[in-house]
């Protein structure tokens, strides 16, 4: 009995120092008992390096007069002149404000959208008009830009559009409306458009989330006499909301990709001061006259914003004790 | 055992991979430096200003001529994608082919230093192509002296195109019917007679009639903006006005030209004659709108509108076709035809990848010889062209068929050097027209009825008959002028298209009584654009090209 309480004490000690001397000499250790582990990530890695990080050299570019096909020690440097150019610039001002306009209505409107949809669709009992539904719904995500904006362009048109042609027979409007000349309408029709392309293709990974929520929770709500909405509210949403929160938090660091084809497609002279964004600007201004040193500028600007979003929208998660990205 | 078989599969592809490049380098001339070999020889060509059929120039009629005479094929390369793109990445590995043609993106090509100096190279080895670009000889150095490139077109007297492939305003031809062919000059007139139609016509086909429409899509916004300075009565000069006398140039977007137009078209708008959609269609969409037959009129360039043109055409109702009318504001002189201009900022290049310059100059000196001029636009005689007694090239109707015929161009090596090789323009030795497009023994065979009856009407032979002679402007075009990357003058043009594309539009679709407003308000954000640093620079070039003119 002494012996083998002893032993058991032993067993119990044993464990415990065994796991501290581990990690204390360990590193080593401990990598190769992951060392499977570490030679898959390995690739991702070096990739993460060679394709993210590297190329930050090129950041110089932004300080210099940058001309191609010539070495580093021929640039002239010139200093903070692009970031002068492009802060003194009122068109600079402008395409911001469209990129942030347009960017908080898809943000606002994918979301909504998205997690609505995922939501109608998970309610769904009969299983393929659920299937064809989800199919229909994330077919124009594969369209290309250039398809989709022609349908667009062609549904908002004066005299076959069947937006106009719907309005005026519903009495909605008195006369068919010129939709891509009401400058002031572009981010609404911008937003609209970005979400019948990609409100499907957003829903799955929501209806994956809800895939994984334990059926139990639901029966016993059944049980308790929840209505379709109490089990929704109560069930549904909170269950899906650290995988929200993680994406609101991704998707706040793209906020000054407010994408470019849509904008580029659908833009005309009547819009433009509506609908051009940052990317068209750098495009134009920056590519389009071999001023690759400003459009760099550009990009280490979108660069910088985009942390600040990224860390604000994080810490704010943080301090709510919500679920973070880091 | 996989294994092993997989790791010899692998050596073997690699094996045959290097053998492939090894084996490329080798054909790509082998140079003896002495250039006088006709030995069989092949060079690559690299087109990036238009699509086309990749091959080798000894495969078609033509091209295997000019290989007996000088040993020399071309591999051709032509561009797919994005033309910038490319470029950049043959500027940023250093490799180049042989010879070439970088169109749009030559400033970069010029600011990496890819091409050669071919000036020696021309004094030595390039007798007829110094006696052909002779005239232009000044015209061609670049800043520092060098001749880089060889443009295109070396001019060779003047010819006028019978058919309007430069701007115009465009009426239906059923309107002049109806109104009994009347001459109209101004542009009252001209709004007038489409007005007056439209009121009798409100319906073509079951679809409403639309007066008067604008091309603004993207880049094409020229289309609209360069009006006023053709109803002024000038050449398409881009964005500036020369003055004949002081030869200062002048911005007109800004000035009473193009507030007038505008106003005219404001008012046009307000009858309902002008089409809303200007504004909004793309490029396809404007086609399709002027192929449909229900536009009676529009302002563009005739190379710009050819596809709806053709359309039209094939579609055989004469009437819904197009007239090209020389309309000015007041019926002053027009100048709607292109002067005979030098076109120096596009062109065909020896790159320093190129092994034997030596071979390659020979090749398109042996090309610009008159005789191999003919045989690369005029082709073979009797076959695809005949002389009569008095040594005039004419087509027959079954020459002509047989020459529009992409399959026999292909074949023939007629669409391989249509353009884009060392060439002339204008008129040979002997007096007839160096493409056979600008013979107007060539334009009637290609004449409908339909065409005939309508010249004949106006008592012209070719369309181009109704437009004035151009006047002697040595700077034309200015648009041709190199402006520095990212310089002041650059961005002012960027900033510049960018305001008007934002005012036009509300200055055309403003209430009539609102125009002088929103004129003043456009007038106040022009006023702060570097207008100076454009007109500065085009002063300078204008007055560059009149010296290098009076040298000649």
């Amino acid at each position: 009995m002494q012996i083998g309480s002893k032993a058991a004490v032993k067993e119990v000690i044993n464990p415990s120092v065994s796991i501290s001397t581990k990690t204390k000499k360990s590193f080593f250790q401990r990598m190769m008992s992951q060392k499977a582990l570490l030679a898959m990530s390995l690739p991702f890695l070096v990739w993460l390096v060679i394709f993210k990080y590297i190329p930050l050299w090129g950041w110089s570019i932004a300080f210099q007069d940058f001309k191609p096909a010539r070495s580093l020690l021929d640039q002239e440097w010139i200093g903070l002149e692009h970031f002068k150019f492009l802060f003194s610039d009122d068109n600079f001002w402008r395409v911001l404000r469209n990129t942030i306009g347009m960017s908080t209505i898809n943000l606002v409107l994918g979301f909504v959208t998205a997690i609505g949809l995922a939501l109608l669709i998970n309610e769904i009992r009969h299983i393929r008009f659920k299937k064809s539904v989800q199919t229909i719904s994330y077919l124009p995500h594969f369209i290309s830009w250039v398809v989709a904006a022609s349908i667009v362009s062609y549904s908002l048109s004066l005299e076959n559009g069947i937006v106009n042609i719907v309005l005026v027979n519903l009495g909605i409007i008195d006369e068919p409306i010129l939709w891509l000349g009401k400058e002031k309408w572009f981010w609404v029709i911008n937003g609209l458009t970005e979400v019948w392309k990609n409100v499907g293709w957003n829903t799955i990974i929501y209806l994956a989330a809800i895939t994984m929520i334990d059926p139990e929770q639901y029966e016993a709500a059944d049980i308790d006499g929840a209505s379709r909405f109490q089990r929704i509210k109560h069930i549904t949403l909170p269950s899906l909301q650290p995988t929200i929160i993680i994406l609101l938090i991704m998707n706040l660091g793209y906020i000054l990709e407010s994408g470019f084809e849509a904008q580029y497609l659908l833009g005309n002279p009547m819009n433009l001061a509506y609908s051009e964004n940052l990317d068209i600007y750098v495009l134009k201004y920056g590519m389009s006259m071999g001023n690759f040193s400003l459009a760099t500028a550009a990009g280490i600007f979108k660069t910088v914003v985009s942390f600040i979003f990224l860390f604000t929208a994080n810490h704010i998660a943080k301090r709510f004790g919500q679920p973070r990205l880091f | 055992m996989a294994k092993k078989f997989l790791s010899v599969l692998l050596m073997l592809i690699l094996l045959i991979a290097v053998a492939g490049c090894e084996k490329d380098k080798e054909t790509s001339g082998n140079a003896d430096g002495s250039g006088d070999s006709k030995d069989k020889v092949t060079f690559t060509y690299f087109n990036a200003a238009s699509p086309g059929k990749d091959g080798n120039t000894n495969e078609t009629t033509i091209g295997k001529i000019f290989e007996d005479q000088t040993g020399v094929n071309f591999k051709t390369e032509y561009l797919v994608g994005d033309i910038n793109t490319k470029i950049g990445t043959m500027i940023a590995s250093g490799k180049y082919p042989d010879v070439l043609v970088p169109d749009i993106a030559i400033d970069k090509v010029l600011d990496a230093g890819a091409f050669i100096d071919l000036t020696e190279l021309i004094e030595e080895h390039g007798p007829n192509i110094k006696k052909l670009y002779g005239p232009h000889w000044e015209q061609m150095k670049d800043k520092d002296g060098k001749i880089n490139f060889l443009p295109f077109a070396a001019k060779q007297g003047f010819i006028k195109d019978p058919n309007i492939t430069q701007g115009a305003f465009w009426i239906q031809r059923g309107i002049l019917k109806e109104a009994g062919y009347p001459k109209i000059k101004t542009l009252d007139e001209y709004f007038a007679l489409l007005e007056d139609y439209q009121k009798k016509h409100p319906e073509v086909n079951g679809a409403s009639t639309i007066g008067f429409t604008a091309l603004t899509y993207d880049w094409r916004f020229f289309a609209l903006s360069n009006v006023p300075n053709h109803l002024a009565g000038y050449p398409n000069d881009g964005e500036v006005i020369v003055d004949m006398k002081t030869h200062k140039t002048d911005v007109y977007a800004d000035n009473d030209i193009t507030k007038r137009y505008l106003k005219e078209l404001n008012e046009l708008n307000s009858k309902g004659l002008f089409d809303k959609e200007s504004f909004v269609a793309n490029y396809d969409e404007y086609l399709a709108k002027l192929a449909s037959g229900r536009v009676l009129g529009f302002f563009d360039y005739g190379w710009q509108v050819n596809q709806a043109l053709d359309n039209l055409k094939a579609a055989g109702n004469d009437d819904l076709r197009y007239m090209p009318l020389p309309i000015t504001f007041d019926g002053q002189k027009d100048q709607y035809i292109d002067p005979p201009a030098f076109i120096n900022n596009r062109g065909i290049g020896i790159t320093v990848s190129a092994k034997d310059p030596v071979r390659i100059i020979k090749y398109f000196d042996n090309m610009v010889k008159e005789e191999n001029q003919k045989l690369m636009f005029w082709g073979i005689k009797d076959e695809t062209y005949s002389v009569d007694d008095k040594g005039r090239f004419f087509q027959t109707e079954e020459q002509y068929a047989k020459t529009s015929d992409e399959d026999f161009r292909d074949k023939s090596g007629l669409n391989t050097f249509e353009y884009y090789w060392p060439m002339g323009d204008m008129l040979y030795s002997d007096g007839n027209a160096w493409v056979p497009g600008k013979q107007p023994e060539v334009a009637q065979v290609a004449y409908t009825d339909g065409d005939k009856a309508i010249l004949e009407a106006y008592g012209v032979k070719v369309f181009s008959d109704l437009f004035a002679d151009p006047d002697d402007r040595p700077w034309y075009p200015t648009w041709s002028a190199v402006v520095e990357q990212g310089s002041d003058a650059q961005i002012f043009g960027q900033r510049k298209t960018d305001l008007t594309k934002v005012y036009f539009p509300k200055l055309v679709l403003a209430k009539p009584g609102d125009f002088d407003k929103v004129w003043d308000e456009y007038i106040k954000e022009f006023n702060t654009l570097d207008v100076k640093a454009l007109e500065d620079l085009m002063d300078k070039v204008v007055e560059d090209r009149i010296k290098a003119a009076a040298k000649k």
